[in-house]
């Protein structure tokens, strides 16, 4: 071993212990941990206007029931990079759109609440959302700027015992986290639950929302995730990012879209998809304590097995721990 | 019967073709102030938002309207007692980092002091949470993968964050509104460490985005909005190279842009600083639908942008 593999080794350890030191104490309500959790890994190469049967024919295998629901889809649409696949990709998020509507939701709305660009309007523009939602007259609702209403925290790891959240997300009957699947330079994987950070309002918090920062990105991520209930997870990982994500990562063709009805075993799988450990992440091992399921043992895997990478995704050296070598 | 022709032509681009689009942009931002007074984001909600009310103030200035007026009053009776603003109705009342616009709206209608006396002092006692010794310290040792200078602060959006460019550009505007002439050493102060945070905060290619110009390394992208309202907050300051390329980076960027929030902004930015706007001012126009804006903030600011040159620029400063 090396001197610089050995302080590597030393920082990631390090960088473990510290994100681990918000969840020494437990702060939660309650176990609401199903179970036993379903799975389901697609295969898909391209974005294309295949993408919706086969998202239907993945979205039977849960038999979900929507019929009469209001349902929220929250991608993840964080800026527009011509460089890079940021963004979750607007073919999948419609696909999805369409695959509610004939699954018989009462409506479907698409929400976002980006996190660094005020802009809602030129992000859904540049990324090519607008022509879609437009042309398929699918609304839109700007999270960020949306009416707001105080609600009490289900974990407090924060210690904000209250957040604003927008009501278009609390009156959601169906809520559908659909991230893209990245490392993420400050908490190591940004999946199905950091993704609900776009929920927290910038009109409230801010852009960047920094409080969330000054909490703790882990702890805020638990207590977003034990507030919100996420209903479904449409993780979108036919391109996903490796590197110094979730903005100047490098794309990677990991050609996967991973269905869930836990968000946590949706994080759990996509991390083993990366070649991360799931344990390792601190968020993903405390909301396994009580929110979903990350072991293995807990999934039914439908679909296509899990496959782990020949070589994992590359993360920023804080998060070298978390790959499996 | 020529200059008969060429009246009618004068009297359609001017009247026609100008006027009575603005005109029913204003009706459209009139229409959606609420019973109270105030004006919301999304005209789904029924909870008034600090930054369309006062964006709307600001675009209605000139307007003889009882709307102006109600919703002046509806400003003034929702000040927070620390003489902060809520982000919103209903809001904690810890102050929002967009207290400045409150200041910038009640200025363009004529009310300064004694009303903005209090939002003064508790701006001036806001401050970035990197310019506590301890995370100075934290920012210089141990977490910098962010790259900037911690000794260069400015305003947060919450207490208790850190420094961001939108809040701090908005809160230089409103110091440099509320002391024209003569600035208390204590104002002063403030308005130069924002300058310095807004220059230190650029990106490497010109332009601002929230307030992270370079993150482990690699140099991340400007935004037009944010971009723009450095440049207004910066207006007057010695030219430097940051907002000579940041000018440059606007110009170059608007063109790609059909959104009319960064528009607008682009627009107010440009004819600060005296650079040509006609074409910006054209594109805007044509895309300021009020059936096809659903914000409210951002059909005030549309609003500002496009009248500017007739009305004046609200957002232009002086040292």
């Amino acid at each position: 071993m090396t001197r610089s593999n050995q302080l590597a080794g030393s920082m990631g350890l390090a960088a473990g212990a510290a994100t681990s030191l918000p969840f020494l104490v437990t702060k939660y309500d309650w176990d609401r941990r199903p179970p036993r959790s379903r799975v389901a890994i697609l295969h898909a190469d391209e974005y294309s206007e295949r993408l919706e049967r086969d998202l239907m024919n993945g979205l039977r295998l849960f038999n979900l029931d929507v019929r009469g629901k209001t349902v929220l889809l929250k991608p993840n649409l964080v800026d527009f990079s011509p460089a890079a696949e940021i963004n979750t990709h607007p073919l999948l998020v419609t696909a999805a759109a369409q695959c509610f509507r004939q699954l018989g939701a009462a409506s479907v709305t698409i929400a976002e609440g980006p996190g660094h660009q005020r802009d809602t309007e030129l992000v859904l523009r540049e990324s090519g959302f607008r022509a879609l939602l437009d042309e398929q007259g699918i609304p839109f609702v700007d999270l960020n700027r949306d009416e707001l209403a105080k609600s009490k925290l289900r974990a407090n790891y924060t210690g904000l015992g209250h957040l604003w959240l927008p009501r278009t997300v609390l009156q959601a009957d169906f809520v559908v986290s659909m991230p893209k699947v990245k490392t993420h330079h400050w908490s190591g994987v940004t999946l199905s639950m950091k993704n609900m950070f776009g929920v927290v309002p910038g009109a409230k918090y801010g852009w960047p929302k920094n409080i969330l920062h000054w909490r703790g990105i882990e702890s805020s991520i638990v207590d977003i995730c034990a507030t919100v209930p996420v209903h479904f997870v449409i993780a979108d990982g036919i391109v996903a990012m490796e590197g110094n994500g979730p903005l100047a990562g490098t794309s990677l063709a990991l050609g996967k879209v991973v269905l869930s009805n836990d968000p946590v075993a949706a994080d759990a799988t996509c991390a083993r998809l990366m070649g991360l450990a799931p344990e390792r992440i601190a968020h993903i091992r405390e909301t396994a304590k009580f929110l979903g399921n990350a072991a293995p043992e807990l999934i039914d895997q439908l679909a296509h097995p899990v496959t782990l990478p020949e070589i994992p995704f590359r993360t920023v050296p804080e998060f070298e721990y978390l790959r499996v070598r | 019967m020529a200059s008969f022709d060429g009246l009618c032509r004068f009297a359609y681009n001017r009247f026609v073709r100008h006027l009575v689009p603005r005109i029913s942009l204003r009706s459209a931002l009139i229409d959606r102030q609420l019973p109270n007074g105030g004006w919301n984001y999304g005209q789904a909600s029924a909870q008034a938002d600090l930054e369309p009310t006062c964006l709307a103030l600001v675009a209605l200035r000139r307007d003889s309207s009882p709307a102006h007026a109600r919703g002046l009053q509806f400003l003034l009776d929702t000040q927070n007692p620390n003489g902060s603003w809520p982000a919103f109705q209903g809001d904690d009342q810890e102050g929002s980092g967009l207290t400045p616009l409150a200041v910038t709206a009640l200025a363009s209608g004529g009310i300064m002091f004694p009303a903005v006396e209090r939002t003064l002092e508790w701006l001036l006692d806001m401050k970035g949470k990197e310019s506590h010794w301890l995370w100075k310290w934290k920012f210089r040792t141990s977490d910098t993968h962010v790259r900037f200078d911690p000794d260069k602060y400015g305003w947060p959006w919450m207490p208790g964050t850190c420094s961001w460019v939108i809040p701090t550009a908005f809160a230089v505007i409103a110091m440099k509104q509320a002391f024209v002439c003569c600035k208390p050493g204590k104002v002063a102060l403030r308005i130069r460490r924002g300058t310095e945070m807004l220059l230190d905060r650029a990106c490497p290619e010109g332009g601002w985005n929230a307030g992270n110009g370079v993150v482990y390394g690699v140099p991340m992208a400007a935004h037009l909005d944010a971009t723009a309202a450095a440049l207004l907050a910066l207006h007057g300051e010695k030219v430097d190279p940051i907002i000579r390329a940041s000018l440059e980076w606007l110009e170059d960027s608007f063109v790609a842009c059909s959104a009319p929030w960064s528009l607008a902004w682009s627009l107010l930015a440009l004819d600060a600083y005296d650079r040509p706007i006609g074409d910006l001012a054209g594109r805007l126009s044509r895309l300021a639908d009020p059936s096809m804006i659903e914000d409210s903030a951002t059909l005030a600011t549309v609003i500002i942008a496009l009248d500017c040159p007739a009305q004046g620029n609200p957002f232009k400063v002086l040292a």
